[in-house]
């Protein structure tokens, strides 16, 4: 049985640094493709004021819209909530079927998906776009006229 | 050949009863055992009695306490491994122990990451309705703890202790690339998820006082966990590796006195 | 409390799955502790 050391094999330092440089080189390069080149792809949703006009917002598909529920905008019925969607100055009216529950309330940021008829969003589906914000409930100040988002500025 | 050539460091000789068998305990674990159990129990009772609940998401903030020091400290973990792994492969005396830090940090960060996803999906619940999205934020964090993954089964792979250790500090090196990735997936995308309240570019904090210290309270804890578990992984990993390379100096003498008796 | 379960599922799921990890590691070491001299172990 041969038990002797195998020789040692000579790694000059050139070759312990490629590996390194090409795989950064790689990771760079990953980075700027997927932050430049696929963000529409990536982007989550699209906002109230892209709809029909940026690339992936298109009216004929399903879209998912963000926009804030404006104040004194939020009308609930039986089997339906229907409220306006604003954002960067444009609105858009929304009706989904059923109540969102949750947290959802008025000046609150949303995700609605759904289709587009005749102007108006066909939501089935509601998410809840909470803020980077934390205020405790319960402060002593005055109750608040109306939903407790209103107070916060929507980031 | 004698056995003493066959000289891998450790001594081949079968225990005596006079010599003492410690387990991975000192009195440093000890004492930041102790603190991690204190400041845990802080968290837990701040987190679930004494912290106000929020003015939009109500209760179900509570879960924050957790969810976002097992994040930080998954990151902790990963970078850790990325910093062991280099000192590995760059250093010119390729110390193993360093390898060992690095995998245990890696097992303990797959686990904070674990509990990442899991209490991120029961507050993605209470809040935006959903357990689960395909949004930036969580697909970046799902694909980070699946590479994770990865790396520990790449450790598992047969071959040398040596080979085990360039093997994945080489992917411990890329896999730490992805974290800026998934933490800035909510600045560079649309995401569902909010952006950073404390680490806010703005360095404007907008989070109560009893909140914020409290999750900065978590952090304390988590990272002691952290520490407390790497040292004892890691220190385990070393006597494995150990009795693992007896077991094959065992196996080499048993089959030279086969040859010897032939 | 509202939505009790699930923050209180969270924090168990947490405190859970470190508790697990910590006792399987110190069982692991124990066991091979045994197999090694304490004039291997560094830390001594």
């Amino acid at each position: 049985m041969d038990l002797t050391p195998r020789p040692e094999t000579i790694s000059p330092k050139r070759r312990r640094w490629m590996p390194i440089i090409v795989l950064s080189l790689v990771g760079i390069g990953g980075v700027i493709v997927v932050t430049q080149f696929l963000s529409s792809a990536i982007d989550y949703y699209c906002n109230v004021d892209e709809v029909g006009v940026r690339s992936g917002c298109d009216t004929a598909n399903r879209l998912r819209v963000q926009g804030t529920v404006e104040q004194g905008s939020l009308a609930k019925s039986d089997n339906t909530t229907e409220f306006k969607l604003v954002f960067n100055g444009k609105s858009l009216d929304v009706v989904y079927s059923g109540d969102p529950g949750g947290v959802f309330q008025e000046c609150i940021s949303v995700v609605a998906h759904g289709r587009l008829v005749n102007g108006v969003l066909e939501s089935n589906r509601i998410e809840v776009k909470h803020s980077n914000e934390y205020e405790a409930k319960n402060k002593d100040r005055l109750e608040n006229s109306g939903s407790a988002a209103c107070s916060q500025v929507q980031g | 050949m004698k056995a003493s050539q066959v000289n891998t460091g450790v001594s081949l000789k079968m225990s005596q009863s006079s010599q003492k068998f410690s387990s991975t305990g000192t009195q440093a674990t000890r004492v930041i055992g102790v603190l991690a159990i204190v400041v845990m129990a802080w968290v837990v009772i701040s987190g679930l009695v004494f912290t106000p609940a929020d003015v939009v998401q109500g209760e179900s903030v509570r879960i924050m306490y957790v969810h976002v020091p097992s994040a930080w400290i998954a990151y902790l973990a990963f970078i850790v491994t990325a910093i062991a792994s280099s000192f590995y492969i760059f250093a010119k005396r390729h110390s193993l122990g360093f390898d060992r830090v690095a995998g245990a940090s890696a097992e303990v960060g797959v686990m904070f990451m674990a509990i990442t996803l899991i209490t991120g999906s029961l507050w993605g619940r209470l809040t935006w309705g959903e357990f689960w999205q395909w949004d930036p934020r969580l697909t970046t964090t799902a694909f980070l703890f699946v590479t994770y993954i990865g790396y520990l089964a790449v450790r598992r792979l047969d071959g040398s202790i040596e080979q085990r250790a360039r093997r994945s500090g080489v992917i411990a090196l890329l896999a730490v690339l992805e974290i800026p990735l998934v933490h800035f997936s909510v600045v560079f995308w649309r995401s569902l998820h909010q952006r950073a309240t404390i680490l806010d570019p703005n360095g404007d904090v907008k989070m109560d006082g009893l909140m914020l210290f409290t999750l900065f309270s978590g952090v304390v804890a988590f990272t002691l966990v952290f520490a407390w578990l790497v040292l004892h992984r890691q220190r385990t990993m070393l006597l494995s590796d150990l009795s693992n390379e007896r077991g094959l100096d065992n196996a080499i003498l048993a089959r030279q006195s086969e040859n010897a008796s032939n | 409390m509202q939505n009790a379960g699930f923050i209180f599922a969270s924090y168990v799921l947490t405190i859970g799955a470190i508790l697990l990890f910590a006792v399987v590691t110190l069982r692991r070491a124990k066991e091979s502790a045994k197999l090694v001299e304490d004039k291997n172990k560094p830390w001594i």
